[in-house]
């Protein structure tokens, strides 16, 4: 009897010990690291000091040039703005952020790097923004 | 055996729970109290500042065959503003919720830290309001009430209520400015001005508003600081001396009901107090704000830092380049 429980009590720990040996990778972020390959952004929003949005037109995102265009309207604090990105589905974002971003200085553009669910591949997009101007 | 007689009483107990349990007690009218009877409680909400009324209902009530009202006084530990009453009504709810005002007492009078009602009809209830104006001896304190009322039998009740902190905010309410009129703003004085009158006291406008309809670009409703860029401000000429600074900084989606109390709808509103224009952080803000819409509203500080405001603009007409704005101010 004794040795029917041994053996049963071995082929709940082979089980136990079977369902806890696979593997789900998570990265420094604690996200998950898929198989997905694509690294790309879907669409990109910008938002002023008050949240609402501040583009006069829909942002131009070039998958293949890694740009995106994006136009804000006169008098907007670009000092103050809050970029959103729409990545791929696994896909994360380098640096992350986490407030309000500084584009003063129009003249050297501000890059993001998108990342792939595998986390194998980088892409760095660069965001060009201007200030709608008067027509002369 | 015993299984049987086991289940046997617990079908019984259950039996006799239930039928007891189901016993149906008879409503009782209550019984009213003896002697003059008084209830209390505050009905406004929000901070409680200069300008904002803080509201009260003050119930009495002695039975009919022990005697009348004949008075209702309230005393402040703060003497109120000149504003402060009683209501001469006694108010009741009607069947579509309405409020109903009945003249019980005649016009109230304020006498030092009192506030005074006679009763003028034969009634022996009655619920009165009491509006107290904060004044500017109560700012930064805490105010407390002592309702009380006599009876024509000689009995006296009283209700204590409070304390209440007096916040240190003001407020101005609908405030019309207009292109190239009244468009000069000073948060010190809460007013808006023309330009002549604005060159008269240059040292307290702090913000301009202007309309513009530019191609190319979208203006329309903007509110800037005098010294702010000269391409925030096109063909605006200010008055002489006018050339203050401002941090001025747009907001979206802070409706304060205490600037715009008399709102319908299903809007959601929130109060502003101290401790949001204590901790919102303007050091980064521009001077200007252009292309501002209805219900939007600017976080303001002034160049000598004394105050922080928020202007909310209650409306806006693009025809005839004009808003009527309100402001809640924090002296720092």
């Amino acid at each position: 009897m004794k040795k029917y429980a041994y053996t049963f009590l071995l082929i709940l720990a082979s089980i136990f010990l079977s369902q806890c040996s696979k593997e789900y990778p998570i990265d420094e972020d604690g996200l998950l690291i898929t198989t997905r390959t694509s690294a790309y952004v879907g669409s990109f929003e910008i938002l002023g000091s008050d949240f609402q949005t501040v583009r006069t037109k829909v942002a131009v995102v070039d998958t293949v040039a890694q740009t995106i265009d994006v136009e804000v309207h006169f008098g907007t604090d670009i000092s103050r703005l809050y970029p959103q990105f729409s990545l791929v589905t696994d896909a994360k974002l380098e640096p992350k952020i986490t407030g309000f971003v500084n584009f003063s200085n129009l003249s050297s553009p501000l890059q993001w790097t998108v990342i792939s669910g595998d986390r194998k591949i980088r892409k760095t997009y660069t965001v060009n923004l201007t200030v709608q101007q008067p027509t002369p | 055996m015993f299984s049987i007689l086991s289940y046997r009483s617990v079908v019984l107990a259950l039996a006799i729970v239930f039928i007891v349990g189901c016993k149906e007690e008879e409503y009782q009218v209550p019984l009213p109290e003896s002697g003059l009877q008084n209830d209390c409680i505050k009905k406004s909400n929000g901070p409680n500042m200069l300008g904002v009324d803080i509201e009260f209902m003050y119930a009495i009530a002695i039975q009919k065959g022990e005697g009348k009202l004949v008075s209702a006084q309230v005393e402040a530990s703060i003497a109120g503003a000149g504003e402060t009453y009683i209501d001469h009504r006694s108010y009741h709810t009607n069947d579509n919720g309405q409020d109903i005002g009945v003249i019980v007492t005649d016009p109230s009078t304020n006498e030092g830290l009192r506030t005074k009602v006679n009763f003028s009809v034969d009634t022996n209830a009655a619920t009165l309001r009491f509006y107290y104006r904060p004044s500017l001896e109560s700012v930064d304190k805490e105010v407390s009430f002592v309702f009380s009322a006599t009876s024509s039998n000689g009995q006296t009740v009283s209700y204590n209520m409070g304390p209440y902190k007096i916040r240190r905010m003001e407020r101005a309410l609908n405030i019309g400015v207009a292109d190239g009129q009244r468009s000069f703003i000073s948060i010190e004085d809460m007013k808006a001005y023309t330009a002549a009158e604005a060159a008269s006291r240059p040292d307290a406008i702090d913000l301009v508003y202007l309309h513009r309809t530019i191609p190319g670009i979208t203006f329309a409703h903007a509110l800037i600081a005098p010294a702010t860029d000269a391409i925030y401000r096109p063909g605006l000429t200010l008055p002489t001396g006018v050339g203050r600074d401002a941090k001025i900084f747009k907001a979206w989606n802070i409706r304060d009901i205490q600037l715009e109390p008399n709102v319908t709808g299903n809007n959601t509103f929130v109060y502003l107090d101290e401790e949001d224009f204590i901790n919102i952080d303007l050091q980064a803000a521009p001077n200007y704000a252009i292309n501002m819409k209805a219900q939007s509203g600017v976080w303001v500080e002034t160049a000598d830092r004394k105050y922080r405001a928020f202007v909310y603009l209650n409306s806006v007409n693009d025809a005839g380049k004009s808003v009527v704005l309100s402001i809640k101010r924090y002296r720092m």
